[in-house]
């Protein structure tokens, strides 16, 4: 065996990790450059819920109660 | 009445014409049996009954198992050892029974290991040759195996079912998806150490394929050996999904070792929403960016990718739809059946099996492990602190690795919800490993 096998298999692991991070790292930067020029030039259209709030407050003041009640259920349990 | 006669008289000339025309056929049949009856003798010698008796019993399973015939070849075409035609082939199949008792008592990735294991069943068949060139697994085999069409076909469903969500709203954590590859090249020195020691003679393109097992991912693990060492995916593939069957074993007390008490309880900030128009760009995004940096990992994030922006453009529900259920698992039927055909004894009766099994739990554990401390180093950073138990997620193992987090996560702290967090690394664990297989082949070329 002229090689040495275990420095190629070292060899290997750097260039492999390091692609492999070199590259998710490269796609973080795009990531958030992505989602800065996207919330930046192309909002999305926020749901005009104006109208609906005031009718919605009491409904959701429920929900809010359940909830709780559900949580403080599930912590005794 | 008399339209009962008339029907009566109708019905018996009919009956009459059909026989007479009948008998014309009959006689021209006769003639036309004479030939062909003596062209058959001249090949089938008549024999005494007790003849053909001893003639079939020595055709049976039985006889070919206990005393192998020494013509008969491996699917291949290689000559086999009589421990290989033999009781090997016995051993065989008590070991897919084993894989079937796994698969429907222990709920080990059944939709895999059943075909897998059904597939090998048949391949031990002696006599029938069902994995040779010309049986229908070996058929399967070449059709979609040997030039690595269904892994890619799989890849393409996973996507589909894949939600970059959890990842674009928390985008470092796609780190902790990188850490966990530790496990494939690690194992990779690993494997070619050993071969080093002379314990077992890997190549460096089977240490290489072997060692893919740690990237947690089927598909790749077997686009990989069928590409690098097609001789051991049988054992790869058997051991990438039973051990992916296995994390919610294997991963917790790795986890646990590896981190302390108020680690484990760390909440993370609940995650912002994504709108539609990142996720739409964002396969298109990682597309172009592999299509830059390693072209030879496009085969698989592209067809990973093409699933998932059908999904995103929610204008081809069709489309989605079959892709994550009819196409993944018709390919999923073939795909396992075609593996199984790779259980045959004389490939899988070998030491390097052995070595293999051994190697892929070491390749799994030492990507839990790496994610957990790449978390932990993670923390050192200023910025939102990461619980480390979402970096044993890295390895891919979608979305069983992200449960497995969840829960160890809720056994501390009930409250503390991390599956949406820890499906950031785990689907940046798939992306990570097809980027690593690209490394893999790259090197080869």
């Amino acid at each position: 065996m002229e090689t040495n096998l275990v420095i190629e298999g070292v060899k290997f692991m750097f260039l492999g990790m390091g692609t492999v991070f070199a590259f998710l790292i490269i796609m973080i930067l795009f990531m958030n450059l992505m989602s800065y020029v996207i919330h930046k030039f192309f909002p999305e259209p926020q749901p005009s819920a104006d109208m609906q709030q005031a009718g919605a407050q009491k409904d959701n003041k429920k929900i809010i109660a359940a909830i709780t009640a559900a949580i403080a259920h599930h912590r005794q349990g | 009445m008399k339209n009962i006669v008339i029907k009566l008289l109708a019905s018996l000339m009919l009956f009459a014409f059909a026989f007479s025309a009948n008998a014309a056929a009959s006689e021209h049949a006769t003639t036309e049996q004479q030939v062909s009856s003596t062209h058959k003798e001249e090949n089938y010698q008549s024999k005494p009954f007790s003849e053909m008796i001893t003639g079939f019993l020595e055709s049976t399973g039985i006889v070919a198992l206990v005393n192998p015939r020494e013509d008969e070849m491996s699917a291949t075409g290689q000559p086999m050892s009589d421990f290989h035609k033999g009781l090997g082939r016995v051993i065989m199949i008590l070991v897919t029974f084993l894989l079937f008792w796994l698969a429907i008592a222990k709920g080990f990735e059944p939709l895999l290991l059943l075909p897998i294991a059904f597939g090998g069943l048949l391949a031990n068949i002696p006599v029938a040759g069902i994995a040779g060139d010309h049986g229908f697994l070996g058929v399967i085999y070449q059709m979609g195996l040997s030039n690595e069409m269904f892994p890619i076909i799989i890849f393409m469903g996973v996507g589909a079912m894949t939600d970059f969500g959890p990842l674009l709203s928390n985008p470092k954590t796609a780190l902790l998806g990188g850490a966990a590859q530790f496990g494939i090249f690690g194992t990779l020195v690993g494997a070619v150490a050993l071969s080093q020691a002379s314990l077992v003679d890997f190549t460096l393109q089977q240490a290489s394929a072997i060692s893919i097992i740690g990237g947690a991912d089927g598909p790749t693990s077997i686009f990989i050996a069928t590409k690098l060492a097609p001789e051991l995916l049988g054992a790869i593939a058997v051991a990438s999904y039973s051990y992916m069957a296995m994390v919610p074993i294997i991963q917790p007390p790795i986890m646990k070792a590896l981190t302390s008490e108020a680690e484990r309880k760390i909440k993370m900030s609940t995650l912002r929403h994504v709108s539609r128009l990142e996720k739409l760009i964002f396969p298109i995004l990682v597309l172009v960016l592999a299509i830059l940096v390693l072209p030879e990992s496009t085969p698989l994030i592209g067809a990973f990718m093409f699933g998932n922006f059908l999904k995103e453009s929610g204008v081809v529900e069709r489309l989605n739809d079959t892709l994550q259920n009819a196409l993944i698992n018709i390919t999923t039927i073939f795909l396992g059946l075609g593996v199984g055909s790779k259980l045959a004894a004389d490939q899988f009766l070998v030491p390097e099996t052995m070595f293999i099994m051994v190697l892929g739990i070491v390749a799994f554990s030492v990507g839990t492990a790496a994610g957990v401390l790449m978390a932990k180093i993670m923390n050192l950073f200023p910025g939102h602190k990461i619980n480390p138990l979402i970096g044993s997620a890295g390895v891919s193992a979608v979305p069983m690795a992200a449960r497995v987090s969840n829960k160890v996560g809720m056994e501390y702290d009930r409250t503390n919800m991390l599956l949406m967090h820890a499906m950031g690394p785990n689907v940046a664990g798939v992306i990570g490993s097809a980027v690593a297989a690209g490394v893999l082949i790259s090197l080869f070329q």
